[in-house]
């Protein structure tokens, strides 16, 4: 495997090899319940996965992240960032597990999961797993699950903006780091929608 | 322009205006004086539309349409402008992307074009100029690590921005040095004409010394118990709100 760039919602394994480096961006748009199922070895020294992620879901769709980053070699390197927004009676999952294997060290790891939910029917359970048996690493995980500000929503209407821009400059700045390069019309549209 | 009759307004149930009566005219400035807890930003926050205030009784017309029926966008579009107290820090949206979106909407809803790229930023450049706001504030994200003074700045560029018809300038002197004041007054007094008017609520007498309104009311107990002109902000500084 080289140093790739997949976007698409990627189900299986990766192997990732010495100072090799593995893209992952996927986007989850509504219309369909998903899986994303997901599992990466970092198999030799150097190697670094970076994983980007962005879902949109509502009705009834369900959507689940199982991504298991497995560190087995020293020196590697992986990062996590899955944003998505949650509407109508969505169900959301995210199981995110890092395991440090006890010969890697001088792993920096680092999961992160933000969630939105836009409706009191909408469910987001989010679950960060750490397995570490090296003692030289640097790891962090961070999951949240919130709704759009209120205040913010005001603040954007006092000025006219009207409610349902409003929301959708909300959520495409929640969504911006996501949001893959070229895609971000699309996305308004997608948001303009939900 | 603005006729408020008998306005009673609640917050969790609780009264907090208790009947105000209030009319302002084209061009005039008027300040709310009031002690803390006397309903100064209720008063504020209802007329600007804010969710979480009930109005129980009353009616405010603006320009000779009926306010509290209208929504806060609806409002802004009238020439509504409330400066807030506590400004709100939106993550991730551009000062840029957000004064566009706030100018051509109000365009829309009167039946305008949008403004043309280039005309918007030349006229972004030049109320930036306006209220000494340095150019690379246009990038950044509204209000996000911004100083208080800086908060307060970016409210009057608003406003100048807007150029709305009638503006509420909540507690905007406070927490500002006398620099930062110095700015929003001559920010102020330059957006004064004849047809534009403007409330000024504060609990200090320091932005009055540099915006000079022709009315000063004193609110208490959410009614306002007193009208008069500037001579009323001599007495509160020399004797405080128990006079009243």
């Amino acid at each position: 495997m080289g140093h790739g760039k997949y976007i698409a919602p990627p189900k299986g394994q990766y192997q990732v090899q010495a100072g090799e480096t593995l893209i992952l961006q996927f986007v989850v748009l509504p219309g369909e319940s998903r899986d994303i199922d997901v599992s990466i070895d970092l198999c030799g020294p150097g190697a670094e996965a970076h994983i980007k992620g962005l879902y949109l879901c509502g009705a009834d769709e369900k959507v689940n992240f199982r991504i298991v980053m497995h560190h087995k070699a020293p020196g590697c390197k992986s990062t996590q960032l899955v944003k998505g927004i949650a509407g109508g009676s969505a169900q959301v999952q995210f199981l995110g597990t890092i395991v440090v294997a006890p010969d890697a060290q001088q792993t920096e790891a680092y999961q992160e999961n933000h969630n939105i939910v836009l409706t009191p029917e909408a469910k987001v359970h989010t679950q960060p797993q750490l397995e570490i048996y090296a003692d030289d690493v640097k790891c962090s995980h961070g999951a949240t699950v919130g709704q759009l500000s209120a205040d913010e929503l005001f603040y954007m209407r006092s000025r006219g903006i009207p409610e349902a821009e409003a929301r959708t400059l909300q959520m495409l700045s929640f969504l911006s780091p996501v949001i893959p390069e070229g895609r971000e019309e699309e996305m308004e549209n997608v948001l303009r929608q939900l | 322009m603005l006729e408020i009759h008998n306005l009673h307004a609640s917050v969790e149930g609780k009264e907090i205006l208790k009947g105000v009566e209030l009319a302002i005219g084209p061009g005039e400035v008027h300040a709310i004086m009031g002690p803390n807890g006397a309903g100064k930003s209720t008063l504020a926050a209802v007329l600007t539309g804010k969710p979480g205030y009930e109005v129980t009784e009353g009616t405010v017309l603006f320009k000779g349409q009926d306010l509290l029926a209208m929504a806060p966008e609806e409002r802004a579009w009238a020439g509504l402008f409330l400066s807030f107290q506590y400004p709100v820090e939106i993550p991730g949206v551009t000062i840029t992307a957000f004064m566009k979106a706030a100018v051509n909407a109000r365009r829309k809803a009167a039946g305008e074009p949008e403004m043309k790229t280039g005309d918007f930023l030349k006229f972004m450049k030049q109320k930036m100029a306006f209220v000494q706001m340095k150019p690379e504030f246009a990038k950044r994200e509204v209000n996000v690590g911004f100083s208080g003074g800086e908060k307060k700045r970016n409210e009057i560029f608003q406003m100048a921005m807007l150029e709305p018809d009638l503006s509420i300038l909540d507690e905007t002197d406070s927490g500002l040095d006398v620099d930062a004041l110095k700015i929003v007054a001559d920010g102020v007094n330059a957006l004064r004409s004849p047809e534009k008017s403007a409330i000024i609520v504060t609990h200090y007498h320091k932005l009055l010394e540099y915006v000079q309104p022709d009315f000063v009311h004193v609110l208490k107990a959410g009614q306002i118990v007193r009208t008069g002109g500037r001579e009323l902000i001599e007495a509160i500084e020399s004797k405080g709100f128990d006079q009243f």
